[in-house]
């Protein structure tokens, strides 16, 4: 834009070369665009090309009016060169018409090349009578005429001669390049063949206003001063508003349309000023009176508005998306006032785009405009900004509460697509909303709620555990399967959030979206992992230890929470990473309020992880079999580094503390694990953390005593249980209880004697001899089995026959191995992907053991 | 208390009308729950609902008599009405039947029904319509009360009919004509067929087969828990993958009868373990004192706590239309369970505290003791002079357990070895050119053999 100010700044004589300039430079920005682009352009392709070109058109005639005034003498001294130059291209034509008839394409050719020659000599001539309306024509035509010939020649037997071939596939390409600079006049004609080239005059359409260059010079000096200007312009019409190129523009109810048009022209071309854009948006809205031109005024400032937001990593900044938020918010009181205007996407076109409409006989006008592609873009620029701004300022606090007027507008504007039954736009905006919703405990939802019903002045809902399970159910009744997914994800989190457990694994296994979520998309993966998170910490504060840990561990195990949950990027070791990987992972990241808390996290998995391995550890004792069953493998590395330090200070941090009350755990010392997991500090960020704590107390006591059973069996062939209730603090009863469990899962060799109130083990040391004669034993059955399956490898082909009698057994085994694992499932069995290559093998083993058994039947 | 405990008001929904007359009968002749009066009513409103033009007449006279006044009914006009819908229908159906039960044709059908329904067609004139008349008058038969008649009919119709939705609803009113007329062999076979059909069929929504299998589950109750077969029946069908799912997604109180087929069925022990799983997975959605009874007893090996579930288990049995015949076997049963628990798990009992646990005195208790020994084979004895039981706990000596992993090897390799020895003689036949190998597996299993 800034060359242009210069042009019609600096004298008009330069003005020419500039403009010339601008014509090549349009050109071929417009070849590369095209370029691109597929060669075949599809309908709208050409529809955006042609409403480019139309402007780009228009563009030329304000120019040629302006260069009239300065030139005027030149084109009366050319007069006769002009029809000589004229006269030349009417030849060209003829011959071209000619060539086709006979289908002559290399002299079609050597005169299309002609005749634009004649065009390029006549250049200044077509400045300013514009392009010969036979030309035009016979441009148009021979378009038409190379794409029918083109569609023969593919279906054609007989193949045209080979120079006559590459005529025609030049002239293809050319033309189209060599159309597309006419591509306004050539709509025209094709609007209407016949009478084209019969109006003998020119069309002026005098669209801007005559520029008054004095004034001009005057005004522009100055954004500021623009600025300023356009301020009191609202106000007083004293002054003239200045548009453009310096040419002021006087808006008025009755160019309202054609500015419009002008502005939504040259929307995402080079050069355009957007600011300049929305500034005349502006004006215009406070101009336009009727509903609607209201309505589109709107629908295009808004539209202006987000053209601001620039690049991938940027975001939207705040004044600008809070106007956007006005104008929406504006836009939709005005929709909601007057029913009879709809806005929609895919609205059959209509012409008179120049004049107001108003609903006929009760029919409503449909406007093209897509109000819910607004809202998702308002929520996302939301969204982008706090993923940029730094959580830690209080810039975050101030942009989060804008989230209310966000939800308003996103709960508004559900309600609109709900009176039109915009089925798709309904489960969006209900998709949206959900999800501003499913992280935030009660109180933040009816807060929310509240205020949201404050401004809409609407009820507001008081149990948000309904509104979500409300939102859901409408989700799962009509929405597409992703935001089904979703739905179903957001829903699940919602109930961990609140300690309903039981609720949100059920929906978890009913769902059986654990099969299915390494196929979606990572952002629903991410949610998943996310209901999964929330689900493992809610068992915790039941005080389901071992639930919550297998709900944790393949996130918390794998050691890149970070990545998994989309909280932060996690600080890549070989570098692997591309930019361009990066930068979409910073994208998927999630805005700090919504996080998890990492370090609770953690301590939770290892709490839980602790209570398990520790007992788990001691049973293994000195069975070297067992020692290789690891609960937490994460756990087991921290704690191994932990007792290979040589002095071990006070605890300092969380993972201290829980290695700590481990190795404390593990030698029977169970005060002072409960002393050390109670110092944590970071579970006053759970809500009802004293109970948390006393329930954490009382598993350490349970599994204390389990941990000093298993350690101590050994050296001891009695115990007594009264004792062992002192020692952890625990009722008779409950050590009992214990103690039965353990005896009658054959985890412990003992049994209880009732009279004498004791536990008596029965230990039964191995001598070396026999424990050797058991690996031996073992061994040898892992070499008769390795040989099966040696067997059955090495001979697919005849063993063939053998499988397929035994596969009426072996299949059935196989069926019950496969409910077995989706009764499995609800029992919080191995998920995801490895729970899939698990069964596979099982499935293998089954076949070559079911195989077997077959060969022993018939055998026998 | 035991109020809480009656699902009669959990299960009516999933039952066919005429099932519900049983329950609420029970109900009223034993004074359970509610005051007879709103089970009279209840009653009576239910076979306003049917043709049972007779019953509605005693109940109307019955609900006069119990001081309550019923609004007054057209009885006469609509007796005639049924009458005479049923007198049509029978017209009907009489023409097929006559064409069917000519023996000519009995031997001439066979078992495919498309040809059957040709052949009627073409020497007989019979429609599909026709065939349809069977349905329409088995089921009128069966609103009418008349249950034998409705299952003939509905018998013939499943017969002749190839329309799979139609036939399916037959073999439901079937089931319930059957079991509503105490048919307990025959009903048991429906079931079996209806549930391989519910099964087999692919419907069109999962929902539609979950509701399918919790009717289903609710009308089987009536068969399995009178017919001699139907408790193994129950443990079978409750416990295959599909149909637990369906307990626990739909209708979670099954899980009592599930419970109870369980503990009284001797012979499926093992299957204990996975009930004690769905039921600790289900206590969140349901609990009562049968299944807490489990969990005491199998999850936290509380025996005080399971003696006394198992006091409220007989209150809730006894008050269960379903279950009352089995109250005496369940607790048996049910002792049983934790005495042998209790001996699992304890080295020397006291035999008084044992008696106390299952609810007897010592004289009982002991009895029950060697009755225990002798049956279940646990090696105990008992000692008279301290009054306890002495367990004998018999853990796997070394030799055996070298013994146990040794013992299919030389079969195994026996196997393998004859399995190669085939493998061999195939090859030659196929190819008759060079043996290429006498492989490497031969020489390997040979060593280990």
């Amino acid at each position: 834009m800034s060359r242009f100010f210069r042009a019609a700044e600096s004298d008009s004589d330069d003005s020419e070369s500039d403009y010339s300039d601008e014509l090549t430079a349009s050109d071929s920005e417009d070849h590369s665009g095209s370029d691109s682009e597929d060669d075949s352009s599809s309908d709208d392709d050409g529809a955006k090309k042609g409403g480019a070109a139309a402007g780009r058109g228009r563009f030329f005639e304000g120019a040629l009016d302006s260069d009239d005034e300065s030139d005027d003498d030149t084109v009366r001294v050319v007069k006769s060169v002009k029809d000589k130059r004229l006269d030349e291209i009417e030849q060209a034509v003829s011959g071209i018409a000619n060539g086709l008839k006979i289908n002559d394409w290399v002299s079609v050719q050597n005169e299309f090349e002609r005749a634009n020659k004649g065009i390029q000599k006549a250049a200044g001539l077509i400045a300013q009578s514009g392009v010969p309306k036979f030309y035009i024509k016979s441009v148009a035509e021979l378009e038409k005429a190379i794409q029918a010939a083109a569609q023969k020649e593919k279906s054609a037997s007989k193949k045209l001669n080979p120079s006559n071939n590459r005529a025609l596939n030049s002239l293809k390409q050319n033309i189209k390049k060599n159309n597309r600079q006419y591509e306004s006049q050539i709509q025209e004609y094709e609007k209407d063949p016949e009478n084209y080239d019969k109006e003998p005059e020119e069309d002026e359409e005098q669209e801007v206003k005559k520029p008054k260059v004095k004034k001009a010079k005057k005004v522009v000096v100055s954004d500021s001063e623009d600025d300023k200007e356009d301020e009191e312009e609202v106000e007083d019409d004293g002054f003239t508003p200045v548009g453009a190129g310096g040419k002021s523009i006087e808006l008025t109810q009755d160019n309202l349309y054609k500015k419009l048009r002008e502005v939504v022209d040259a929307r995402g071309k080079k050069n355009t000023n957007r600011e300049e854009q929305v500034k005349i948006l502006e004006r215009l809205l406070v101009i336009a009176n009727t509903p609607y031109q209201k309505i589109i005024v709107l629908l295009n400032l808004i539209s202006a508005q987000f053209d601001f937001a620039t690049g991938i990593s940027g975001f939207m900044n705040i004044p600008l998306w809070k106007n956007a938020e006005k104008y929406l918010n504006s836009l939709l009181t005005i929709l909601e006032a007057n029913p009879l205007y709809i806005v929609k996407e895919n609205v059959p076109d209509v012409d008179d785009e120049d004049k107001d409409r108003l609903p006929e006989n009760g029919e409503p006008v449909l406007i093209q405009g897509s109000l819910v592609a607004f809202v998702d873009r308002l929520d996302d620029e939301f969204t982008k900004s706090l993923q940029n701004i730094d959580p830690h300022t209080t810039d975050y606090v101030d942009r989060l509460k804008d989230e209310v007027g966000l939800y308003a507008v996103i709960v508004r504007s559900n309600a609109y697509f709900k009176r039109l039954d915009l089925v798709d736009s309904i489960s969006r905006t209900t998709m949206r909303r959900l999800e501003h919703l499913y992280f935030k405990p009660d109180v933040v939802i009816v807060a929310v709620e509240n205020a949201t019903a404050a401004l809409l002045s609407s009820k507001a809902s008081k149990d948000s555990e309904a509104l979500i399970h409300d939102l859901c159910v409408f989700l799962y009744k009509n929405a597409n399967s992703l935001q089904r997914t979703r739905a179903m994800l957001c829903h699940i989190y919602h109930h961990a959030l609140h300690n309903r457990f039981f609720v949100a694994r059920d929906m978890l296994l009913m769902s059986h979206l654990q099969e299915t979520i390494h196929q979606a998309d990572v952002t629903t993966q991410i949610l998943f992992n996310r209901a999964m998170v929330q689900l493992g910490l809610c068992a915790f504060r039941e005080g389901m230890i071992k639930e919550a840990h297998t709900c944790l561990h393949d996130i918390s195990g794998t050691g890149r929470v970070k990545e998994l949950l989309a909280q932060g990027l996690q600080a890549q070791r070989y570098g692997a990473v591309s930019p361009e990987q990066e930068k979409l992972e910073r994208q998927r990241q999630l805005p700090f309020h919504m996080h998890i808390n990492l370090e609770l996290l953690e301590c939770v998995y290892l709490t839980c992880s602790m209570l398990l391995e520790i007992p788990a550890m001691a049973q293994a004792g000195n069975s070297p079999e067992n020692k290789k069953k690891v609960i937490s493998k994460p756990f087991r590395r921290m704690l191994d580094y932990n007792s290979r330090q040589v002095f071990t200070g006070p605890p300092e941090n969380t993972r201290d503390h829980i290695m700590g009350a481990a190795k404390a755990l593990s030698i029977g010392e169970w005060e002072r694990s409960v002393e050390l997991i109670k110092a944590i500090k970071i579970w006053e960020l759970m809500p009802g953390c004293d109970k948390i704590k006393e329930m954490l107390a009382g598993k350490i006591q349970e599994e204390g005593l389990r941990t000093y059973l298993f350690a101590n069996a050994s050296y001891y062939s009695s115990v007594g249980l009264e004792s062992l209730g002192k020692m952890f603090n625990l009722s008779v009863n409950t050590v009992v209880s214990i103690v039965a469990k353990m005896v009658y899962n054959e985890e412990l060799a003992a049994s209880i004697d009732q009279v004498a109130n004791v536990v008596q083990l029965h230990h039964v040391e191995l001598s070396k001899m026999q424990s050797l004669a058991l690996a031996f034993a073992d061994k040898a059955s892992g070499f008769v089995e390795g040989n099966e399956k040696l067997l059955e490898t090495k001979t697919p082909q005849p063993q063939q026959g053998d499988r397929k009698k035994g596969g009426a057994l072996g299949g059935k085994e196989q069926t019950g191995k496969e409910q077995g694992g989706k009764q499995q499932q609800r029992t919080m069995g191995p998920r995801g992907q490895r729970g899939g290559r698990n069964q596979f093998h099982n499935g293998l083993g089954n076949s070559v053991r079911g195989g077997r058994k077959n060969q022993q039947q018939q055998q026998q | 208390m035991a109020a809480q405990y009656d699902l009669t008001s959990k299960m009516i929904p999933f039952l066919d009308l005429h099932l519900v007359f049983p329950l609420l009968e029970f109900l009223e002749i034993n004074e359970l729950f509610y005051t007879p009066t709103t089970l009279l009513e209840a009653r009576y409103e239910l076979s306003l609902k049917t043709s049972m033009i007779d019953l509605i007449d005693k109940l109307h006279g019955e609900l006069k008599d119990a001081g309550v006044t019923p609004a007054p009914i057209e009885l006469v006009e609509r007796r005639k009405e049924v009458l005479e819908k049923l007198m049509n229908s029978q017209t009907e159906a009489q023409k097929v039947m006559d064409v069917i039960e000519n023996p000519e044709v009995i031997s001439a059908l066979r078992q495919d029904k498309l040809q059957n329904l040709q052949f009627l067609k073409d020497n007989y004139g019979m429609t599909t319509e026709m065939i349809q008349t069977l349905y329409k008058f088995g089921q009128f038969q069966y609103s009418c009360g008349n249950y034998g008649g409705a299952a003939d009919m509905l018998y013939h119709y499943r017969v002749l009919s190839t329309d799979d939705t139609l036939g399916l609803s037959a073999l439901w009113g079937k089931l319930a004509s059957e079991i509503l007329s105490g048919n307990w062999d025959v009903a048991f076979e429906a079931i079996q067929e209806l549930k391989e059909i519910i099964d087999k069929t692919h419907f069109a929504s999962p929902l539609h087969q979950l509701e399918q299998r919790t009717w289903f589950l609710h009308w089987s109750l009536f068969v399995f828990f009178n017919h001699s077969k139907g408790r193994d029946a129950v443990v079978d069908f409750f416990l295959q993958p599909a149909y637990i799912n369906t307990i626990q997604t739909s209708c979670p109180w099954i899980l009592r009868y599930l419970t109870a087929a369980v503990v009284t069925n001797k012979r499926r022990k093992n299957l204990l373990k996975e009930l004690v799983k769905v039921i600790e997975h289900e206590t969140y959605q349901y609990r009562d004192p049968i299944t807490e009874f489990v969990e005491a007893l199998y999850v936290n090996f509380d025996f005080d706590l399971a003696k006394q579930k198992l006091a409220e288990c007989e209150e809730v049995l006894e008050n269960d239309f379903f279950l009352v015949s089995m109250q005496e076997e369940f607790i048996q049963n049910a002792r049983c369970f934790i005495s042998e628990t209790y001996c699992r798990i304890h080295q020397k009992i006291d035999v008084a505290e044992l008696s106390q646990t299952l609810n007897m005195t010592k004289e009982e208790g002991e009895k029950w003791i060697v009755n225990l020994i002798r049956d279940t084979k646990v090696d105990a004895k008992i000692d008279y002079k301290e009054n306890t039981v002495l367990m004998n706990n018999n853990t796997q000596s070394v030799y055996q357990q070298i013994i146990e992993r040794t013992k299919g090897l030389s079969f195994r390799s026996q196997v393998l070895a004859t399995s190669i020895e085939k493998r061999e003689a195939a090859q030659l036949k196929a190819a008759q050119h060079e043996k290429n190998h006498p492989s490497t597996v031969v020489s390997e299993t040979a060593t280990k053999a």
